[in-house]
């Protein structure tokens, strides 16, 4: 069975919906009933129906999804999706506009194709040539996700209130990764680990042992938690925004003393 | 009964037919009508709604979108603006405590009552007829990041497909909820699946066509609106006259 044919197998055994049963007007353009049988024959009269019906299925198998996309989408997950999808997409530009104006401070100065008059190394570190930010997609928003994990903590508010931006020292102060630079993806995970474990420092007091007990107790729940976040899949770790504005995945909670509140959706903080 | 609905060029008040008449009066009615979702709102919901708008973090937004969702399959006055306030309470939730649990329970109830949406017109066309309003009017105002909520343009399409069946278009209630989904938010699903906008109005123009046993007043509707689309979502000065027009007797 193709996978095409699949989803409509699938998506007609489908107990709760409604329009499987015989009386909604697409049922005879399915190839199969809800009891998985084969049909008749298609209803002649009504071709436009059938094309309608088979040009919409189609337009969910979409190049981006890893898979046969199931055909009943939770509106509410879509949204939220479509939501992040944009929220990365506006960050880019706002990025891009960033760098260029970092590299050319002045607009009517005439650039030369080639030549290396006004970058020296130092600029390149600070911001990637033009060419050089990550632009993929599934890869920006699974570093949001992991940075929005990180700012959803109690730890991360008393740490960007106690401490403005312009006050921040190098070193001292955590700083988000920046998920528009080129880096492998150990290397990133990396990065957002030590970040997150930087952030411990602000966690509000607790009532269990001191702090440096603290951070021992949450380093090792750090690690682990890291691991589960790299091996699950970017659509599972989102499913946190739960309806009842619950906490993140359990397994975050068990292993993490990490006081959190509900799930933020999204963070254009690019510091 | 195949009366003639031309009026005389000279003059757009005059014609020669009662029913249309009194059906271009209701369309002028309608244009002059307030909507006031608010009003429709019981005392305890609209206090919710104030709470939830001044401090997300007190409510149980769940509960909210419950209520309100309630209430929209009662009310169609209620659902034709309530599409604003759920936005209000969207915003005031996204930017007091980045959450959506709002946005994302209303969806959630939205897509049942749109799976049941068969039984639903089977039991109460005027419950149905709320479900329409109220999702469009949600597709209206709800915006991400200034983006329409792509999730609805094909559940809408379906719910519009299905009021220009014959036998819906045999209820004016069902026929004038489509037209009126069709002005507010037509232009916007054809900017985003003008394919499935062209099937329609095949739809439609075979009603008005073949279909004999319609009223007066269901074949006005059906022309205005066809109308309003040729003429890219909006109507010429003349049509305007014709259809909206003060009627005097």
């Amino acid at each position: 069975m193709s996978a095409y044919q699949k989803y409509r197998y699938e998506n007609d055994c489908k107990p709760d919906e409604n329009r499987n049963k015989g009386t909604s007007r697409w049922t005879h353009c399915r190839k199969r009933g809800a009891d998985g049988n084969l049909r008749k024959s298609l209803e002649v009269g009504e071709p436009d129906k059938c094309s309608q019906s088979s040009r919409r299925q189609e337009s969910f198998t979409t190049p981006e999804s890893e898979g046969p996309v199931s055909r009943v989408k939770n509106w509410g997950d879509e949204v939220e999706a479509e939501e992040m999808r944009s929220n990365v997409q506006r960050d880019m530009h706002r990025y891009r506009r960033r760098i260029l104006e970092a590299d050319f401070p002045q607009r009517d100065r005439k650039i030369s194709s080639g030549s290396s008059d006004s970058r020296d190394s130092k600029d390149s570190k600070e911001s990637p040539a033009k060419g050089d930010i990550e632009t993929d997609e599934t890869t920006l928003i699974r570093r949001q996700k992991q940075i929005n994990y990180g700012k959803n903590t109690l730890a991360y508010d008393r740490y960007i209130k106690e401490v403005p931006k312009l006050m921040r020292q190098p070193g001292v102060h955590p700083k988000t990764p920046n998920k528009f630079k080129k880096y492998s993806r150990r290397s990133w995970d990396q990065q957002i680990k030590l970040w997150r474990v930087k952030l411990h420092a602000w966690d509000p007091p607790a009532e269990e042992g001191s702090d440096l007990q603290q951070i021992e107790e949450i380093d090792l729940g750090e690690i682990m938690e890291f691991e589960l976040d790299v091996e699950c899949s970017a659509d599972t770790e989102f499913q946190c925004p739960t309806s009842s504005g619950a906490l993140l995945s359990l397994a975050e909670d068990s292993f993490a003393g990490t006081p959190k509140k509900m799930m933020k959706i999204e963070d254009a903080e690019m510091s | 009964m195949a009366k003639s609905a031309c009026a005389p060029a000279s003059s757009p008040t005059t014609q020669g037919n009662d029913a249309n008449k009194q059906a271009r009066g209701f369309l002028v009615h309608r244009l002059n009508s307030m909507d006031s979702a608010w009003t429709a709102l019981d005392v305890v919901t609209q206090t919710m709604v104030q709470k939830a708008i001044a401090d997300p973090k007190t409510v149980d937004l769940e509960k909210l979108s419950d209520a309100i969702v309630e209430q929209s399959l009662k009310d169609l006055s209620f659902c034709k603006d309530a599409g604003r306030m759920c936005y209000a309470v969207v915003q005031a939730e996204a930017q007091k405590a980045a959450t959506s649990a709002f946005r994302r329970n209303l969806l959630t109830r939205l897509q049942q009552e749109f799976t049941g949406r068969e039984q639903t017109r089977s039991h109460s066309v005027q419950e149905w007829v709320c479900l329409v309003t109220f999702i469009c009017s949600i597709f209206d105002y709800i915006k991400v990041n200034d983006a329409p909520l792509v999730a609805l343009v094909d559940p809408i399409y379906d719910c519009l497909f299905r009021l220009a069946q014959p036998d819906a278009l045999m209820n004016e209630e069902e026929v004038d909820c489509l037209v009126v989904q069709l002005h507010r938010v037509g232009e916007q699903l054809e900017q985003t699946n003008s394919q499935r906008m062209n099937q329609l109005f095949y739809l439609l123009r075979d009603g008005f066509l073949l279909q004999e046993d319609l009223s007066s007043m269901t074949r006005l509707l059906l022309l205005e609106i066809l109308e309003f689309r040729a003429s890219g979502w909006t109507l010429t000065n003349t049509a305007h006259k014709y259809y909206y027009s003060e009627v005097v007797d």
